[in-house]
Formats: C-alpha cells, sequence, structure tokens
C-alpha cells in the first residue's frame, strides 16, 4: 500500500471559520503549519452562515456586557454550558471581532462609524454584528485573505480519515488526496480538530454537503470524549420549497429585522406559546412551535408555516437581507410582496469532543474548536453565537497547539495501523458486491429525520439505535464503490464518509435514548418528569471497543440552574 | 409522465481517457430544476464518479461554476430549460482533474501574487471608525465568491494569462477601496495588465452577485492611474486630446455627415414619432452612408428625425481609459445639447446608430448627471433595433421588400447586447429583410476586441481577441456578418480582409433592402 508521509509541526484539519483562525494564530508562532481542507479553500459552510457574530460591544445598546451575554448564552443554552467555555467565549468575543477587521472584513456600520448590531433571538440586547446578510460568507472571505497573507501551506481536497495516537498523544492523520486519490500521511506534533457539524446526517438540513460529521467519527475513533451528542439544533426557518432547496437556512435576522411567523389562518401563532417574546424565543422553541402548528393542521400546504415581512420598509429588506430576497428570487418568490414558506431543518450540532478552556481535548496534543466541539453552547445555540464560537475558540485552538508542538518532536507511527487504515479505504473500490453508498446514505439520513428528530420519544429512540447498529454491522463493512476509480471520485468520498455519519448518528442516538427528560433542543414527548436534566452525557470508546455513555455534572461557574 | 431531457456532459479522466469525450444522459424534469440537480440527478442515477464540485446549493459558497451551453454559470443557481439542450464542459483556460472538475492552482497563484489582502502599516486602535459611504462601493464590490466563473469566458484571459481575469482585478480594486489598505493597488492593476481588458462585461453578466466589475473595478482603477500620472497609451490619448479639441474622437477626413445634410430636420407628411439622432463621432466622421441610412429607415417608418447640426462625443474613450476630466465634461456637454434640441423640436426620445455611444449615455452620462444635479438626462436614449421593434412595434414596421438572398449571421457588440440589454431585436429586424436566412453564432456575444481602448491601446492583444472571434464567425459558413456598431464593424473588416465573409452595419443593409423594394 502506497502512501507519502508529509511533516509539519502544527496540523490544523478543516479549513472553516474555526480552522482559518487556528491556522492563522498557529503561524504566528513561527512553526511549520498545515491547514487541511476538504474542499477548496474559502468554500466552507462557515460561508453559509447568514445573521451574524454575536459580541457585548453595546455599539447600539450601550448596557450590553460580557456578563449579561454570559447570562443570556447560559439561559439560552438551557443551563447544561459547560460555563469556563461560554465565560472564554463572551469574553474574547471582542477582541476576535477586532481581528476580524485587522484582517480587512467589511461589517455593517452604525451611524457613528462603528460595528452595527442587529436584535436576535434570545438576547437582552442588540448584540449581534453583520454584513447585511452574508456574514459568514465575509468573516469566510476575510479568513482567506488572512490566510492568504500566511506561510499556513493549504492542502485543499484533502480529506482526513483518522487520526494516528502514538502512546496516547496525536501523532498525525491518515487522509487522502480527493483530486487524485493519493494516500497521505500527515505527521504533526500537534493537532487541530476544525471539521464543523453533521447536519447531512438528517435528510432537512441547512449544511453544506461536506457536514457529514467526519470529526465527530475520527475523534471518537481515536479515543476523545465526546459531549452533549443529543443537542442537535434545528433551525426553525428552513425552505420548503423547491424541493431541491428544502432545508435550506432563512436565515434568523430576517426575524431579528422584525419578520413574523403566520398560519394557514393567518394568525401570527407565536403569541400562544411565547407572547412575551415572541418569534424571538429560542430557535429550539420556535422550532417546536412551528412543528406543532403544521402537526395539528395549520400549516402551509407544504408543510410549513408563513414567514412574513411585507410591513418591513423596502430599505431594510433590500440592505440587510440582500441573500434572502436573491434565494427566494430563485424559488420565484418576491419576498418584498409574498410569504416565504418555512419548516425546521437540521442546522447545528451543539455537542461534539469535549474541550477544555484551551480548546485541549482528552488527547494530548490534540485540540479542537467549532462546531465539531461541545460544550460551549449547551442545549441550545444562540443564534449569532456560532460563529463568535469559530474565531474564539478558533484562535485558542491554534495557539494551544502551537505552545504544545513547540515541547514536542515528531512521534513513531504505527505503519501496520496505517496500512491497515488505507486498505480499509480500498477495499470499498475493490468490493465485488455491496451496497452503493448513495442507498446507504438515503437510508441513514430518512432514519435519522424521522426517528431522531423535534419531537423524541422512547419508543423512536430504540429504533433508531437498534438500526444505526444494524447498519453499523452489516451495511458499513460491505459498502462498494459503482465505479473503481481514485481519481476525485465523489462516489468514493461518499463511502469514506458514510463510515463517520454512521458513527455520529450512534452517538446521537443512544445519548437521545439515554435523556428522559426534556432539555434544550432534546424534547422528549414522553418526557420523565423527574429527569430534570441538569448533567451532561459524555461518550467514549470503550476498552471493548463499545460506545460507552455516562452523565457527569454540569461545569458550573456562575450560575446555578433553577 | 415525467418529463425527461437530455443532457451531455464533458468525461474526462487523463489517468484512463487519451481525450475527453461527451456523454449524453437522460434526466427527469422537475420544475425549478438547477443545473446542479441535473448533475446530482446523474451522479444518484447512473454515475457516482461523476466529477463536479458543489458544496452550499445556494449560491453562497462558489465552488459549483461549470460551462453550461459554453458560457460559465454557478450550477445551483442556473435553471434548467427542459426543451433545450443542455451542454455542461469544465470552465475553459484551466486543467482539467477529471470531468468537470478544474485544477485552480493558476488561480490562487495569481490571487497569491497580488497580495489580496488588507496591508497595514501600523497597530490599529479600537474601535476603528469607519464610515458607511467609506465602505458603501466597497460592499458590493465584496459580494465576490470567488466561484471564478468571469475567468472562463473571459476573451483577454482566453488569450493571455498576462491578465489575471476579472476575478483578481476585482479583488486590486476591492483593496483600493478600502481606506484601511496602504499598498500601492493602482500600481499592481497597472502591472496586472488593467489596460487589457476590453469592458465587454461578460463577466457581469456571468457573475452570480452581478458585480459589475468593468466599472467598479477596472474603469476605478484606470480613473486612479489617470490620477496617480500613469499615461494613456498613445493611442487612447489621441483620442482623449482629439475630443478635447474638437468634440469628436477622430479626425475629420471626408466631408463629415453633419455638414453634409442640407438641414437639421428629416420630417415626414404622418409622422408617428418624432425623435433626435445622437450621430457618434464614426458615423459623423467614417460611415456618412450609415448615418443617411438610419434617417432614411426611420423616415420610410414615418418618423420625423431630427439631426441637430452640433453634436458632442459622448466621450466613451475617455469613460473606459480613465480620464474622467474630459469624460464628465462630455456628458454635460452632451445632455445639455439634446437637452435644448428636445425643447426646440418637441421631442424627448434621441435614437443611437452606436452601441459604444448608446451605453456611455445611458450607463455613464445618466447617472453621473443625475448625482451632479439630482436629475438624470430628461431625454430616454433608445438603440435604432431596439426603436424600431420597442417603441414603433413590429406589427408597425413597414416591412423591406427588397429580396437580399444571403446567409446572415450577427455579432452581438457588447455594449448593445450587455450594455443596453437589446439582444433579440436587431435579430428580428435581420429576420424581416427578405431572402435573408439567418444564421445564429453561439458565440455572437464574444467580443471582437476592439473596445475598452484595447484596440487603440493595445493592437496585438486586440487583433488576437479579434481573431479567435474571427473563427466563431467563420464557423457559421454565413455569407455576411452585421453589427450594430461602428467599432465592431471596423475591426471585423480588419479581420475579415483575406477573408469572403461581407460586413454589414444593420440600418444599411435594412435601407438596402427597402431601395431594392422601391424599383
Amino acid at each position: 500500500m502506497d502512501y507519502k508521509t508529509i511533516m509539519c509541526d502544527v496540523l490544523v484539519v478543516g479549513a472553516g471559520g474555526a480552522g482559518c483562525r487556528a491556522a492563522i494564530e498557529a503561524a504566528e508562532h513561527n512553526l511549520d503549519v498545515i491547514m487541511l481542507s476538504k474542499e477548496l479553500l474559502g468554500k466552507a459552510h462557515t460561508a453559509m452562515a447568514e445573521g451574524g457574530y454575536n459580541v457585548s460591544l453595546g455599539n447600539v445598546d450601550p448596557d450590553d456586557n460580557p456578563e449579561t451575554h454570559f447570562k443570556d448564552t447560559i439561559v439560552g443554552g438551557n443551563y447544561l454550558n459547560n460555563q469556563k467555555l461560554a465565560e472564554v467565549l463572551v469574553n474574547q468575543a471582542a477582541q476576535r471581532v477586532f481581528d476580524l477587521e485587522d484582517m480587512g472584513a467589511v461589517f455593517d456600520r452604525t451611524p457613528e462609524g462603528k460595528i452595527a448590531q442587529r436584535t436576535f433571538g434570545k438576547q437582552s440586547w442588540r448584540r449581534t454584528a453583520y454584513a447585511s446578510d452574508r456574514t459568514g460568507s465575509e468573516i469566510m472571505v476575510t479568513l482567506t485573505e488572512g490566510i492568504r497573507k500566511t506561510s499556513v501551506r493549504v492542502f485543499d481536497e484533502v480529506f482526513a480519515t483518522k487520526l494516528l495516537v502514538t502512546n496516547g498523544t496525536i501523532s498525525g492523520v491518515c487522509a487522502v488526496d480527493l483530486k487524485y486519490g493519493d494516500y497521505l500521511v500527515f505527521r504533526a506534533k500537534s493537532v487541530v480538530m476544525a471539521t464543523g457539524g453533521a447536519g447531512r446526517i438528517f435528510k432537512v438540513t441547512s449544511n453544506a454537503q461536506l457536514d457529514v460529521g467526519d470529526g465527530y467519527g475520527m475523534a471518537y475513533e481515536a479515543g476523545c470524549d465526546m459531549v452533549d451528542m443529543e443537542m442537535v439544533q434545528f433551525h426553525p426557518t428552513g425552505m420548503v420549497k423547491p424541493e431541491s432547496a428544502k432545508g435550506r437556512l432563512v436565515t434568523e435576522a430576517v426575524r431579528g429585522e422584525g419578520g413574523i411567523l403566520l398560519n394557514n389562518k393567518g394568525e401570527r401563532f407565536m403569541n400562544r406559546y411565547y407572547p412575551e417574546v415572541m418569534e424571538l424565543a429560542g430557535r429550539d422553541q420556535v422550532a417546536r412551535s412551528i412543528m406543532t402548528e403544521v402537526l395539528e393542521g395549520r400549516g402551509s400546504p407544504d408543510g410549513g408555516v408563513y414567514l412574513s415581512i411585507a410591513h418591513l420598509p423596502k430599505s431594510i429588506v433590500d440592505f440587510r437581507l440582500e441573500s434572502m430576497v436573491e434565494q427566494f428570487e430563485d424559488a420565484g418568490i418576491d419576498i418584498r410582496n409574498e410569504p416565504m414558506q418555512v419548516s425546521p431543518t437540521a442546522h447545528h450540532f451543539m455537542g461534539g469532543i469535549k474541550i477544555d478552556e484551551h480548546a485541549g481535548t482528552t488527547i494530548p496534543g490534540l485540540y479542537a474548536a467549532g462546531e465539531c466541539t461541545g460544550g460551549v453552547h449547551g442545549g441550545n445555540r444562540l443564534g449569532g453565537n456560532a460563529l463568535a464560537d469559530t474565531q474564539v475558540f478558533g484562535a485558542i485552538s491554534g495557539e494551544s497547539a502551537a505552545k504544545f508542538a513547540k515541547n514536542a518532536k515528531h512521534l513513531g507511527v504505527d505503519r501496520e495501523e496505517i496500512v491497515n487504515e488505507f486498505e480499509r479505504l480500498e477495499a470499498m473500490l475493490n468490493r465485488k458486491e455491496g451496497i452503493s453508498p448513495s442507498d446507504a446514505r438515503s437510508e441513514l439520513t430518512e432514519l435519522m429525520w424521522e426517528k431522531v428528530q423535534i419531537f423524541r420519544k422512547e419508543e423512536d429512540m430504540q429504533h433508531a439505535v437498534k438500526e444505526l447498529h444494524r447498519i453499523e454491522e452489516e451495511v458499513v463493512p460491505n459498502i462498494k464503490v459503482d465505479v473503481p476509480v481514485k481519481r476525485f471520485n465523489p462516489g468514493w468520498h461518499q463511502a469514506i464518509e458514510f463510515v463517520h455519519m454512521v458513527t455520529t448518528a450512534r452517538m446521537v442516538a443512544e445519548a437521545a435514548a439515554m435523556r428522559k427528560g426534556s432539555r434544550g433542543a432534546h424534547f422528549r414527548v414522553d418526557a420523565d418528569p423527574n429527569d430534570k436534566g441538569y448533567y451532561n452525557i459524555v461518550i467514549r470508546k470503550g476498552k471493548n471497543g463499545k460506545m460507552t455513555l455516562q452523565k457527569e455534572d454540569l461545569l458550573i461557574t456562575k450560575i446555578t440552574p433553577p | 409522465m415525467t418529463k425527461t431531457f437530455k443532457t451531455t456532459v464533458f468525461r474526462y479522466n487523463p489517468d484512463n481517457d487519451d481525450e475527453p469525450y461527451f456523454q449524453e444522459f437522460d434526466v427527469d424534469y422537475e420544475p425549478g430544476m438547477t443545473v446542479l440537480d441535473t448533475l446530482l440527478f446523474i451522479q444518484d442515477k447512473y454515475d457516482s464518479s461523476l466529477a463536479f464540485r458543489w458544496e452550499c446549493r445556494g449560491g453562497q459558497c462558489g465552488s459549483c461554476a461549470v460551462r453550461v451551453n459554453k458560457t460559465a454559470r454557478i450550477a445551483c443557481r442556473t435553471k434548467v430549460e427542459p426543451n433545450a439542450k443542455l451542454v455542461l464542459e469544465p470552465l475553459e483556460k484551466m486543467p482539467v482533474i477529471k470531468d468537470l472538475v478544474t485544477d485552480m492552482s493558476q488561480v490562487t497563484y495569481r490571487l497569491r501574487r497580488i497580495r489580496p489582502y488588507v496591508a497595514r502599516d501600523k497597530p490599529v486602535q479600537h474601535p476603528e471608525i469607519i464610515h458607511s459611504e467609506q465602505i458603501e462601493k466597497l460592499r458590493e464590490i465584496r459580494k465576490c465568491i470567488e466561484c471564478s466563473a468571469c475567468l472562463s469566458n473571459c476573451p483577454i484571459v482566453h488569450e493571455t494569462w498576462d491578465y489575471p481575469g476579472p476575478m483578481i482585478i476585482r479583488q486590486l480594486a476591492r483593496l483600493e477601496l478600502d481606506p484601511r489598505d496602504v499598498e500601492d493597488r493602482v500600481a499592481m492593476a497597472m502591472n496586472e495588465m488593467v489596460y487589457t481588458c476590453t469592458t465587454c462585461k461578460m463577466c457581469e453578466d456571468i457573475c452570480p452577485k452581478s458585480i459589475k466589475i468593468p466599472s467598479l473595478a477596472v474603469e476605478l482603477l484606470r480613473a486612479k492611474a489617470v490620477e496617480a500620472g500613469y499615461p494613456l497609451a498613445e493611442g487612447q490619448q489621441a483620442f482623449v486630446d482629439q475630443i478635447k479639441a474638437t468634440g469628436r474622437s477622430v479626425p475629420e477626413k471626408d466631408k463629415s455627415l453633419l455638414s453634409e445634410v442640407s438641414s437639421e430636420e428629416f420630417l415626414v407628411e404622418k409622422p408617428r414619432g418624432r425623435v433626435a439622432f445622437f450621430t457618434g463621432c464614426l458615423i459623423d466622421y467614417r460611415m456618412q452612408s450609415t448615418g443617411k441610412a438610419l434617417i432614411e429607415v426611420l423616415n420610410r417608418n414615418n418618423i420625423d428625425v431630427i439631426v441637430p447640426k452640433e453634436q458632442w462625443c459622448c466621450a466613451s474613450p475617455a469613460f473606459r481609459t480613465g480620464d474622467l476630466n474630459t469624460a464628465h465634461a462630455a456628458a454635460e456637454r452632451v445632455t445639455e445639447i439634446f437637452e435644448q434640441v428636445m425643447e426646440k423640436y418637441n421631442l424627448d426620445t434621441v435614437v443611437v446608430a452606436c452601441a459604444g455611444c448608446g451605453k456611455t449615455l445611458r450607463e455613464d452620462h445618466r447617472p453621473l448627471i443625475e448625482e451632479k444635479r439630482g436629475e438624470p438626462p430628461k431625454f430616454k436614449v433608445y438603440d435604432l433595433a431596439e426603436y424600431m421593434l420597442d417603441v414603433i412595434g413590429k406589427e408597425n414596421i413597414i416591412p423591406p421588400k427588397g429580396r437580399i438572398d444571403l446567409k446572415v449571421t450577427y455579432h452581438e457588440p457588447c455594449h448593445l447586447g450587455r450594455g443596453q440589454g437589446v439582444v433579440d431585436q436587431p435579430i428580428e429586424l435581420l429576420k424581416m429583410i427578405p431572402g435573408v436566412e439567418y444564421i445564429d453564432d453561439p458565440m455572437k456575444n464574444r467580443c471582437c476586441g476592439a473596445g475598452g481602448g484595447v484596440r487603440a491601446g493595445q493592437r496585438e492583444l486586440s487583433q488576437k481577441i479579434a481573431n479567435t472571434k474571427k473563427e466563431y464567425i467563420l464557423a457559421t459558413e454565413a455569407d455576411m456578418v452585421t453589427t450594430e456598431c461602428p467599432f465592431c464593424t471596423i475591426q471585423i473588416n480588419d479581420m475579415m480582409k483575406e477573408e469572403n465573409m461581407k460586413v454589414r452595419y444593420i440600418p444599411d443593409l435594412l435601407a438596402e433592402s427597402y431601395r431594392k423594394g422601391d424599383q
């Protein structure tokens, strides 16, 4: 089995908001930094974030401060957050948004020329910095410019498949060059995981095609502790039509700017559920309200509800919601006059790799940042906190990885393990018979969408867990790529991804089955009233290779749950 | 029953195939379907190894640019027309990795070369005060998602990598417009050959974010260059000097149209309308017969034509090359002259036969005058073909009767098609001439290489572009190529010197048919 070995000091896996920020930070330490990007540089899912970046600058509402941001984040997260991490988030968000400006970001301005801030759900003040409704794109473009200023070596379209651990410490990764199909081993003194989320394990999602949970799968297999995996945010407003656009994000900024939700009777139904905050309730709350309307027969003909901005001034719509205008124009709808149809879509993983306040995982030398980590957002993430998360923890992980690398040397790697890994990938191409990746993927994403969704119940959880076991045992080892070609073969890419998807889905389902009460995004229709839910579920791979789950106490620094 | 349509896809795996080939697939049509949906359908149903890039499916990431029927588009925002053919190819100019996936390393390298980030020379104080007005233009130009589609159909990039392409010139303008950036972006733009752009606006047409790259980037950087004291090329400067001295961009040779015509007024008995004729420099000084043909065609259609004796250059050459002083002065002068004509002759419409003049009056003068005095020029501007089809109306046009038995194709002037949105009308007019067999050139909207000061300043490059254009025109096997712009006509005449291809201006051909019909 031929492979090439590439050496570096710090390796960053993932090139979205967190990965780029980590690489930029690490490169400032006079180290050789490689960033692996599964896609072309700049095309990561961060570019699809729309609404904004939460930071308590107080440019619009001067009474805002990190304390209030912290409180909103913890209350919004249903008290499940790792409060140390949340403190770091709110305290460093300002410095990191200034970094972005230093690099060239162009945020919209207040009349005084400071960064403008808008209303987002569940926040005490106007706190969300933005660039129209393409804030993620603005940040991704800025980071791309930033990367091009550094010495970071970008390996784009390189897909990491396995973490290498030597005597308990990180030593590198196995990867495939998607362009030409070559097998690569990257040996590094420290590694940052910044692999994003896994919305794609659900049939309906706002996520880009690459968000399949590679990082969750790899970290779990390597022995990392994983936390809060049952907490999946369903964004309340995804597109409903056309079919091919189903699930595409309709930014929270639409509601932040004053958009209202209506059912098929023209009622502003949020009045019934959360009259104080209406459309700006938590994302979990709005998503459940919408689904309740739909399930009780008050939805639109296509299975959603209506979101209207017809009453907003044209100037606001054109200036602050320009992408939405464009996105619905493509679907033949002029949102300035007609309401949008929306329904919930799988959007964000609150859970993920467990990290400490230095972005360290449970494996020495391995750091993680962004959506692939868990703990910052607890049971529900506030809109606008994800972009801040990528920058704050991206920078911390880059710095920590650099410091670790400065005092470390390259460890040896287990070549037999490497060969086994590449043989596993090669086998998918050589199998004579088996299951096609696209069929396997459909089965998985439908199962997750139907059984592990917004309204959860024991029976569904058990069914999903059982099915996922079966898929893991029967489908995963029999994945067969239709055309045995290694050069840019999407069928093969999907096959490799599928393993990560199954591992991720299993963690979600197993944790969801374990949590018997409702908390945050995890809502049980058969909730056990005795389970208040004030704990985190930690998952790790047991010594016997089996998935083990255990409840852990919350990490509380300031705010005790009621 | 599900409607299906055929999609032809470029296939190539250089590991196994000696050369690329095309493969045809039947695809089930769904309303609202995009090119990306089509590719995903093929991948799912027929061949999971079909290689193409995509990520966000929502026009945000810029991964999925491919050529759709020869023109680069991002697949996720391009709708499929189920009754037309669909041919999908990789972006031009970039080497193929496999199928529709190309190697973008040249683009990355060229981007890196311009130090594509905000360069600072001192630490920043926070908060940094930047006012909305300072970033207004920057905000527009920054919407770029680096899909690279605009590089694919750029006629300059097609000829030479000396020019890094619209996307990268845009990045230079983005940095030049950024009040925080301290690098000399104008010098970089000169080094990156900003004067090779013909301002054909293909990039603007292709851009999924509709960024006006020619005006917001190319012309902006050129204006900054002129301001910084960079000299124009000799040929370009000559045009500008001539405008400043005489109000015409070229020197007089034969008797000019305006001095030749007997009166300002060409009136008909029962007029259905009245227009003023803006001749432009080349029709006045070089193509007098075309000017006369235009008057005749309009008169024959019962339109009064006023030809003001005093006219002034629209200063397109100055707008395109960045001499804004000359350009702005001319815009004011032209507005003044034609507003007086409006009053004197009680009319509100100006007809133009030159694509470049029409574009300049509409796209450059109009916003400029509006900005200066709070009100745009009072008159409406139409291209001749547009006026005939859209104002007179096809059913009211007096049909030309003289047969012209020729296979005729059409070259769409950039500044008519993309500059003024006049695409179908000239072709409609051609089809009204008895005997004419219209042959469509799929590349009819490819630039001829004359505009943007390129013919004047970069003759060698201009000829390369023209020669490529020539191949497309010859491939139609027509007897005659027609167009609606004097500058294109001159350029195409030059390129066709050795060929058997006739080159005609549409008003001339129309007038010829009318005259033949009289006999």
